[in-house]
């Protein structure tokens, strides 16, 4: 029996996505059978991310109508072989699904896998009560902005009325550069506004874009920044303790060369 | 020292003993018999506790409640009474003002409730009576009461309190940054902050005069002590 966990924002824009892609397939590559199920249905586009868009010939409305097995419309990766997508539905009936039935099909997923991650669409109507209805815990995303975090806030309050009591927060987008100089919000800040267990710090980066327009996800190539902070989410998730990354950059000739002289 | 036998048949004295900013209050039991009632005023001011009435002029006042006396009885009180010389008479009577004043301190309020966890954004609850929340009122979040609201954390949100209408309900937190501040039907707005680090002192709110106030918590005793002259 497998674990459940709903990856939610509040708003929009904030990268749950593109983090559910990275911290699922981080999963897969710690060894763990992984499955990612699309909730944002009408919308779909975690199976872009992936590159999975070409294989997709059941979805999620399919499975619940009993039009297919569950096992027929599961994706399986093409990195990855204990990596599975189960696809959002984007023009079909979609009234079929509700708390009840979603809750169904991720008890059956989680029978299949080790975890079970849940794309949550942004918002907070039934797309969003679908999506936590059947998680066992959720990962809030939010990035240092007020308007994100107040929903975050917002999203936490909601998780802990439907029974998730210990949400995990990630912060993404980080700006090392603008923390540096106190022109974004600091991470203490919103750790503080939110009393919530601080999961992990994902920098901004331009390669996750980068992938996610070739169907990539970052954590595949390990010589970013960000794709370490989601490797090292994955850590998190699996019990071990990770330091948070420091975004110091190393320095570079000059910086050595004012060191060694004590210049500042 | 009493004897065991009263001990056991009547537990509460026959005269209570409480001090007052005016001095001391004697509050006479309403229905013992008179001869125990004079029996006991007098171990109470000449026997073992009579170190409470020593030294210099000590003003009491004393209160019988609902009794009736006989006009010889009135004067053997006051001759017990008199026996202390420093003793000087205040009031004397069924419901003084000393005894008033008493029942007045402690606020006539409903149930106070006590909040433990976050209030967060989008949230609003609402108490009857007073509310002590032990965690933050984040911002986004509205906490409602009927009367007074205290905050062991962070109020960074908007807090209503006596929003039945009660003008002497006071609203205070340990770091006092709220969007807005109702108290009654007066809204007050946050300052601009512009960059301005927040406060972290404990402050409270209250209405003064219509508008609202906001001053240091050591204030709120001396706030209270004038609300309640004033009404």
């Amino acid at each position: 029996m497998g674990t459940a966990i709903v990856v939610t924002s509040g708003k929009g824009g904030v990268g749950k996505t593109t983090s559910t892609a990275n911290i699922g397939t981080a999963l897969a590559l710690l060894g763990k059978s992984v499955c990612l199920l699309d909730a944002d249905i009408g919308l779909r586009n975690l199976d872009v991310v992936l590159g999975l868009e070409n294989r997709i010939i059941y979805d999620i409305i399919d499975v619940i109508s009993k039009d297919c097995k569950l096992e027929q419309a599961l994706i399986r990766d093409k990195r990855f072989e204990h990596l599975t997508l189960l696809p959002a539905a984007q023009t079909k009936d979609k009234s079929i699904l509700s708390p009840e039935t979603v809750k169904e099909l991720v008890g059956a997923l989680k029978e299949l896998h080790d975890f079970v991650i849940i794309d949550c669409p942004a918002g907070i109507e039934l797309g969003f009560q679908m999506a936590v209805s059947g998680a066992d815990r959720a990962i809030v995303v939010t990035t240092p902005e007020t308007p994100a975090v107040r929903d975050a806030d917002r999203v936490i309050g909601l998780l802990e009325k439907e029974g998730i009591r210990n949400p995990h927060l990630v912060v993404n987008r980080i700006r090392p550069q603008m923390v540096k100089r106190g022109e974004m919000l600091d991470i203490d800040e919103i750790v503080q506004v939110l009393a919530i267990d601080l999961l992990g710090i994902v920098p901004d980066d331009e390669t996750i874009i980068k992938n996610a327009n070739k169907g990539e996800p970052t954590v595949m190539k390990p010589d970013s920044k960000a794709s370490l902070a989601y490797r090292n989410i994955a850590r998190r998730i699996l019990g071990e303790s990770v330091p948070l990354l420091s975004f110091e950059e190393a320095p570079g000739f000059w910086g050595k060369m004012k060191k060694v002289f004590g210049a500042k | 020292m009493l004897d065991s036998e009263r001990l056991a048949t009547d537990s509460k004295p026959n005269i209570l003993l409480k001090g007052t900013k005016e001095g001391l209050l004697l509050l006479l039991n309403e229905v013992v018999s008179f001869e125990s009632l004079l029996e006991d005023l007098s171990t109470l001011i000449h026997g073992e506790k009579k170190s409470l009435f020593e030294g210099p002029d000590l003003k009491i006042s004393v209160d019988y409640g609902e009794r009736v006396f006989a006009a010889s009885e009135i004067r053997e009180i006051l001759d017990c009474l008199a026996k202390r010389e420093n003793l000087i008479l205040r009031e004397w009577g069924p419901s003084t003002a000393a005894k008033l004043s008493l029942f007045n301190s402690s606020r006539k309020f409903g149930p106070q409730t006590l909040l433990k966890g976050t209030v967060r954004a989008g949230q609003r609850p609402v108490f009857e009576g007073d509310v002590v929340v032990i965690g933050d009122v984040n911002p986004g979040a509205e906490i409602v009461a009927s009367g007074d609201i205290y905050v062991l954390g962070r109020l960074r949100g908007i807090a209503h309190a006596g929003f039945l209408g009660d003008w002497s309900a006071i609203i205070a937190a340990a770091e006092f940054a709220p969007m807005q501040l109702r108290i009654a039907d007066i809204v007050s707005r946050a300052p601009e902050r512009d960059g301005k680090p927040l406060r972290t002192f404990m402050e409270f709110a209250y209405l003064k005069e219509d508008s609202m106030a906001v001053d240091k918590l050591d204030s709120l005793h001396a706030w209270t002590a004038m609300a309640r002259q004033s009404s």
